[in-house]
């Protein structure tokens, strides 16, 4: 062997080493101003184009470095399971879809702090977008900021006005009160039929055990407009023994399972995942939904007679004829506790809830998630007062009307019954297994007393 | 024997006997060489550490709480699960090997169309899994599906929701299976048909054997290895296919078609519990392990035969 002997191979491994070690100062300094960042990738490609220039801005901003990544939510999800599993995660996750994860990793201690971060604006924020992230630490045995709010958003009807008026109807005879708006569909179906539109629907009802998150929002629609806003409550205590929460929840059950059995809504609803209901929609499978966000319309947004032709509807009023508050899912930007630059994390998230950057971002996404400062629509007409016919509606909904943050923000426990879909369940045991309602939700009660003794909160 | 013979067995010469074991490890190798030839092994070493040793055992550490079993075994989904996953594997394997028996035996003729069928008849394994079972998925929508159009267009009469009760949505599960992975195990059995040596049918024929008994006296006994391993092979592979149930019924309706490889991924990735996940598949270790050592078993049978 000429010229590769051990003494080389010793002689070269050391100048490697050498070398490296010289090299490690400005390698760790690099770093020190560098956050790895996943964040969701957005259902329009104008909410990636703001997210990459709010990011340009915070590095021209800071000086520091941004290196992210922007992953669909589902690809994020198992991505962010496995990293903060195996404990190599990145510095910032900023996960859209349930937040199951964010709340379980809260809860064992697995997160950092970020009180501080939120404190930057903590007067400007909503009190729901603070109690959706306000979540418990089994470890501290307290409540802290375990995620940066800084989108929101919550589920709006959507209606097809060109087969309302098709069937015979006038979008301004639509109910303003919940059974009986889900009811004035209804005849719309055979209606449509007659003239030619063999599979149409009135209903596109997410009654699904698939999800993530479509089949509980619309649980928790009915459930609401029924009178079970108390079913969990802000000190993470469920309620099943409530008989107004207990008879809510049988009428939800009663209406969802009846209007399924008489084929109001496509059989296939019962398998459908969040993105389904939305494609049927699109198709004109059915004539409303009832849908998280306005993703709906923006998906048409380029095609004017269908964007036209479709209207959001904000929430009518609750069965006993009384405002109802919206359910609003709200999103934040959380650290792992093993992120490898906690102080830049801060950093850009202090910037991200910026308002005026926030409003910035936010509105180049065209609005399809709302800020979690009320007070942007007021300076701003984008969100209220523009020519845009789906935003308002939307906006009221979610930001200036009465809202409560998703009960899993409450407690752990209840983000396993949103995993495990228990309430889509308790519908199949109306459809498959031949129960009641009744019996079906003592059923789904039983399963979710078992989770709750799972996650004790003082 | 005498005593040059003994010393080269090394009988009576422990001493001599423990350096024919080091020179055996060390290859006859020593000093440099022996420091290259390990520096060459290394990588070998650190990758199958690395990919193989470490994968299984942190599976393992994740999956070692018995409680997450306790959990797992009281789950009526789970219950249901077991039952899918052994109706996907030993149908679905079973069936697709006597369909592969059958048109291998037909792809051995000498027709020069048969050999144009073969290359489409190898279509379905060619194209990548995930568009399939995408595109089974849409075809087997009950509303606006193209079989259910057809349907329509046929018959005039609305076609089931082939997804949306239990026992259909697993039996397009297992058919959508087989025709995927039918053309290949065919290729397998008609490159062990081809292998059998000809002139054992010609005296067969001689002999006057028909087509069943040249099948039951020639080509089975001699194909039967090969059969029994492939089947082997294909519960294995069965048992972790995750690709078909995920995109065909999506373990839906209300997840009465799951089998272990989607409940894992569910449990991990949807209820944010990956070590539930890494149990449910774990759970079927108690199948596999008996199943690796037959197959491992027939393998070396297969080689004493030979």
């Amino acid at each position: 062997m000429n010229g590769v002997g051990r003494r080389s191979v010793i002689r070269g491994s050391l100048g490697l080493a050498a070398a490296g070690a010289l090299a490690r100062p400005y390698i760790a300094n690099a770093a020190a101003k560098t956050a790895t960042v996943w964040w969701a990738q957005g259902f329009v490609p104008e909410e990636d184009a703001s997210f990459k220039q709010m990011v340009a801005d915070y590095e021209k901003a800071s000086g520091n470095k941004i290196d992210y990544s922007i992953l669909p939510f589902v690809a994020l999800g198992q991505k962010m399971v496995s990293a903060l599993q195996t404990g190599d995660t990145p510095d910032v996750i900023s996960y859209d879809g349930i937040q199951t994860t964010l709340v379980l990793n809260a809860w064992n201690d697995k997160l950092v702090d970020v009180s501080d971060v939120v404190a930057t604006q903590q007067a400007h924020f909503t009190s729901t977008a603070l109690l959706s992230t306000k979540l418990y630490n089994k470890t501290e045995n307290k409540r802290a900021f375990y995620a940066v709010p800084y989108k929101c958003a919550s589920e709006p009807f959507h209606v097809w006005s060109d087969l309302v008026e098709k069937a015979g109807y006038k979008m301004s005879d639509i109910p303003n009160t919940w059974d009986k708006r889900w009811d004035f569909f209804k005849p719309m179906q055979a209606k449509l039929r007659a003239q030619g539109m063999r599979n149409v629907y009135a209903f596109g009802l997410q009654m699904t055990t698939n999800g993530p998150s479509d089949g509980n929002n619309v649980f928790h629609g009915f459930l609401i407009a029924n009178g079970g806003q108390g079913l969990v409550t802000p000190d993470g205590k469920i309620h099943l023994a409530d008989p107004q929460v207990k008879e809510a929840v049988i009428k939800t059950i009663t209406y969802i399972t009846t209007a399924y059995k008489q084929h109001y809504t496509p059989p296939g609803a019962i398998s459908w995942n969040d993105a389904d209901d939305n494609n049927g929609f699109h198709s004109k499978l059915f004539v409303m939904d009832f849908d998280g966000t306005i993703s709906t319309e923006l998906a048409m947004i380029h095609r004017p007679k269908d964007y036209n032709a479709c209207v959001t509807m904000g929430l009518p009023l609750g069965n006993d004829g009384k405002p109802i508050p919206a359910m609003v899912g709200v999103i934040g930007g959380f650290i792992p506790k093993v992120a490898k630059n906690i102080v830049v994390a801060k950093d850009f998230m202090k910037f991200v809830i910026r308002p005026e950057v926030n409003n910035k971002y936010l509105k180049a996404g065209l609005g399809r998630w709302v800020p979690v400062f009320p007070e942007l629509t007021q300076t701003d007409p984008f969100w209220l007062h523009s020519k845009d016919p789906h935003r308002a509606p939307y906006i009221e909904e979610t930001l200036t009307g009465p809202s409560i943050p998703d009960y899993l923000a409450y407690t752990p426990a209840y983000a396993e019954v949103e995993a495990q879909q228990i309430w889509g369940q308790s519908y199949a045991d109306v459809y498959k297994n031949g129960m009641t309602p009744t019996a079906a939700a003592e059923n789904a009660f039983k399963q979710i007393e078992a989770i709750f003794a799972k996650y004790p909160i003082a | 024997m005498d005593g040059s013979s003994a010393r080269v067995i090394g009988i009576g010469q422990p001493i001599v006997g423990r350096s024919v074991v080091r020179y055996t490890w060390r290859a006859g190798l020593q000093g440099p060489e022996l420091i290259w030839a390990l520096a060459f092994l290394v990588p070998y070493f650190a990758t199958f550490l690395l990919f193989v040793v470490y994968p299984i055992a942190y599976g393992l550490w994740m999956g070692s709480n018995p409680a997450l079993y306790t959990q797992l075994f009281s789950d009526p989904i789970y219950q249901e699960t077991v039952v899918n996953t052994l109706i996907f594997v030993v149908i679905g394997v079973n069936l697709r090997m006597l369909l592969a028996l059958g048109l291998s035996g037909f792809f051995m003729r000498r027709e020069w169309w048969i050999k144009g069928l073969l290359m489409v008849f190898i279509l379905p394994w060619a194209v990548p899994a995930l568009p399939t079972f995408l595109s089974i998925h849409w075809m087997l929508n009950g509303d606006w599906g193209l079989l259910n159009n057809l349907i329509w267009d046929v018959f005039h009469v609305n076609g089931p929701s082939w997804l949306d009760q239990r026992w259909l949505a697993l039996w397009s599960d297992v058919i959508a299976y087989v025709w995927k992975w039918l053309p290949f195990w065919t290729v397998i059995l008609l490159a062990g048909r081809m292998a059998i040596p000809k002139d054992l049918y010609e005296a067969a024929e001689i002999d006057g054997a028909t087509g069943l008994g040249r099948f039951a006296h020639i080509t089975w006994p001699l194909l039967a290895n090969l059969y029994l391993v492939s089947t082997l092979l294909g519960l294995l592979f069965t048992l972790g296919d995750f690709t078909t149930v995920y995109f065909v019924s999506g373990g839906g309706p209300a997840n009465s078609t799951q089998v272990l490889a989607t409940l894992g991924i569910r449990d991990a990735f949807v209820m944010s519990q990956p070590r539930l996940g890494v149990a449910a598949v774990m759970s079927a270790i108690p199948v596999l392990i008996p199943l690796v050592i037959w197959l491992m078993r027939r393998v070396r049978a297969a080689g004493v035969e030979r």
